[in-house]
């Protein structure tokens, strides 16, 4: 009890201290990312950055406060520390465990701190997930290359890291769609590592193995690999293989005409989360509850497909960025707000 | 000339011998310093509070660098002692499990832990000092072999450690958080092992191999028994860890390996061998948290948060090795 008013008078004086501002609601949100090994995290970054300051024309004063940089899980953990040390509102962050926050993320709420996993889910039932379904994304990629294919051929599938939660979600997702082909076959299924190297060894081998190969499931992070190896066999007409969101693969594949599709695992996800924070903590209330996936915990976010029907559109976003620059969506504010009551 | 020299050497001669008494010294200094940054760039960061919890978090990497340090005292290294702590949490999570989660269980679970971490030192002992293949390279290849082991165990993060092992862990007894109890038993610990023949051994060792064994030093029994201690330690900290995040995960040690090795470095100690403190190591596990926090607390923007982080450990580094070639020379 003594706790709780400590922690509710401490909370009124930082309401206090920070309404020096007219009328402004002012929320401090810290940004967790522990792994820096990709642009697209980077970029996640920037945009959810980007969507704080869009809040100023409402009226609402978010500012973040990010750590980001490759950490071990206590590192992370520290990183959730310092932010309740720090009196934050709310804490976004990118996983680099499933399970071992359920502890930490359980302060955090004691504190009175909402917690928003996004990319990766989280087991504990503390936080909510805002973010894509794994599952679903594998099944968009693999859909599209069943009917692409008329519903049959001979399949194969290049995966990420065995044992990491997204990749077993992407390959269940793909595996469920394949079920209600009965004409596809999938001839193997190889790990690659989520590593454009690795991806493009892997379809070599595949295309000297199998020869009439006819389509290739490939995650993001490999298939431009993938895709090199396809075309530097003379394949390019022959075989449809899922493809990448970055510019430089989509530049190709308007360059090339490349028979591919991409599901996007768009960097927005986070200022996704950070919309979906700020209203929670303006103390509106979701339609529905978030209670999807295998947590129990997670809000899913709709999964943008480029294909050969709106590829021109994907590529005209991606006009003068840098090669390392993904297509990208996010729920803006008002996409947010039409999923509060 | 002589004369200007000796002056400031009669004056250093105090704090040499003070060194020479406490090699830790420096990694003493530069801890009070980094916490009293962080206390200046966020007060609340040495709050009671803050405090259990940096000591909660970062006592699995205090235990994992003390585990190096006992082979580095031999001149050896051990680059599995992440998956050894891998392997160890995520064997004792599937255990509780499986054994109900009730005290017993836990106890049980966690001498068996105890178990699995001193045969992965056996292991690695029998390889490097037995076999005789190059330390590095060798424990390099027992940690994939470990961490193989860790996913045929545990093939994807989950799997929830029982209630009662990590609300003891992360909670108090008799109104003090259990983490000190930790490490009031862990100072004990290393206050009777550093009075041991085996830690004297291990240091002679790793100071002149061949002068060791001409005065009729085991070596070989004397280095198999530096990785058992390093197995027993990593398993300790897989102790801490499953306590702090209450889950098993196959990979959540691969990172922490080098973490424990700066550590064992920023402490004070030689990786050559023959010279060095566990206390040292302690400290040096403590360091690189609070150079974690204070980078975030100084207000780094996040694109340049690996770049400080990096450049303040070489820093801390450098001031580390001018004190102690100072106190060695």
């Amino acid at each position: 009890m003594k706790k709780l008013v400590a922690v509710a008078l401490s909370t009124v004086a930082s309401i206090v201290i920070s309404a020096s501002a007219v009328n402004a609601e002012t929320f401090k949100i810290g940004l967790s990312n522990g792994w820096v090994g990709s642009e697209w995290r980077t970029q996640m970054i920037d945009e959810a950055k980007a969507a704080a300051e869009k809040w100023k024309e409402k009226g609402v004063d978010v500012e973040v406060s990010v750590q980001s940089a490759n950490v071990d899980v206590p590192g992370q953990i520290a990183h959730i520390r310092n932010f309740i040390a720090e009196g934050v509102n709310a804490i976004i962050v990118n996983p680099n465990s499933p399970t071992a926050f359920d502890p930490i993320f359980a302060q955090a709420k004691e504190a009175g701190i909402l917690v928003i996993a996004t990319d990766a889910e989280v087991s504990s039932p503390d936080a909510i997930y805002v973010g894509i379904d794994q599952t679903a994304w594998g099944a968009a990629g693999a859909k599209w290359l069943a009917e692409t294919l008329g519903g049959k051929g001979k399949v194969v599938a290049i995966n990420g890291v065995a044992g990491h939660p997204a990749n077993e979600m992407r390959v269940a997702g793909y595996k469920q769609v394949f079920k209600d082909y009965p004409d596809i076959q999938i001839v193997n299924e190889v790990n690659a590592n989520w590593d454009q190297a690795q991806g493009q060894q892997a379809m070599q081998n595949i295309l000297a193995t199998y020869p009439d190969v006819n389509g290739v499931v490939v995650q993001d992070g490999m298939a431009a690999g993938a895709w090199k190896s396809i075309m530097d066999a003379g394949k390019t007409g022959q075989i449809a293989a899922t493809g990448e969101i970055r510019k430089d693969f989509i530049d190709l594949w308007v360059k090339d005409k490349l028979n591919s599709g991409a599901t996007v695992n768009p960097p927005g996800v986070m200022a996704s989360a950070l919309n979906v924070a700020v209203l929670m903590l303006q103390g509106k209330e979701l339609k529905e509850p978030a209670k999807a996936g295998q947590y129990g915990n997670a809000l899913y976010l709709p999964i943008p497909f480029i294909d050969s029907k709106n590829l021109g559109d994907a590529a005209k976003q991606l006009e003068g960025k840098p090669g390392y620059y993904s297509y990208t969506s996010s729920l803006s504010i008002e996409e947010a707000e039409a999923l509060f009551k | 000339m002589a004369d200007v020299a000796v002056t400031p050497r009669a004056r250093a001669g105090g704090i040499r011998k003070l060194l020479e008494r406490y090699p830790f010294l420096p990694a003493l200094v530069i801890v009070a310093a980094l916490l009293l940054l962080n206390g200046v760039f966020s007060p609340n960061s040495l709050s009671y509070r803050s405090l259990t919890g940096l000591l909660s978090t970062y006592m699995a990497l205090i235990m994992l660098a003390i585990a190096q340090t006992y082979v580095v005292y031999a001149g050896d290294i051990d680059l599995s002692a992440g998956s050894i702590l891998s392997l160890v949490n995520v064997a004792i999570v599937v255990l509780m499990e499986r054994w109900g989660g009730g005290a017993g269980a836990v106890l049980l679970a966690l001498a068996l832990g105890l178990l699995l971490g001193l045969a992965c030192g056996l292991v690695n002992g029998i390889v490097v000092a037995a076999l005789r293949l190059q330390a590095i390279v060798a424990t390099f290849a027992t940690s994939i072999f470990f961490t193989g082991f860790a996913l045929y165990i545990l093939p994807v993060a989950g799997t929830p450690a029982p209630a009662l092992f990590w609300r003891t862990y992360g909670g108090r007894l008799l109104g003090v958080p259990f983490v000190f109890y930790i490490l009031a038993v862990l100072v004990v610990l290393l206050l009777v092992l550093s009075r041991t023949r085996l830690v004297t051994q291990l240091l002679a060792v790793g100071d002149d191999q061949q002068a060791a064994f001409q005065t009729g030093l085991p070596v070989v029994p004397v280095r198999i028994k530096g990785y058992l201690l390093c197995g027993l330690f990593s398993a300790l900290a897989a102790f801490c860890i499953t306590g702090d995040t209450a889950s098993g995960d196959p990979l959540v040690g691969g990172k922490m390996t080098l973490y424990s090795v700066a550590a064992v470095v920023l402490g004070g100690s030689a990786l050559s061998g023959g010279w060095g403190t566990v206390v040292g190591s302690l400290l040096g596990a403590l360091t690189i948290g609070l150079i974690n926090s204070v980078v975030f607390f100084m207000g780094t923007p996040s694109e340049w948060q690996n770049f400080v982080q990096g450049l303040a450990i070489l820093v801390v580094l450098m001031a580390g090795v001018l004190a102690g070639r100072r106190a060695r020379a």
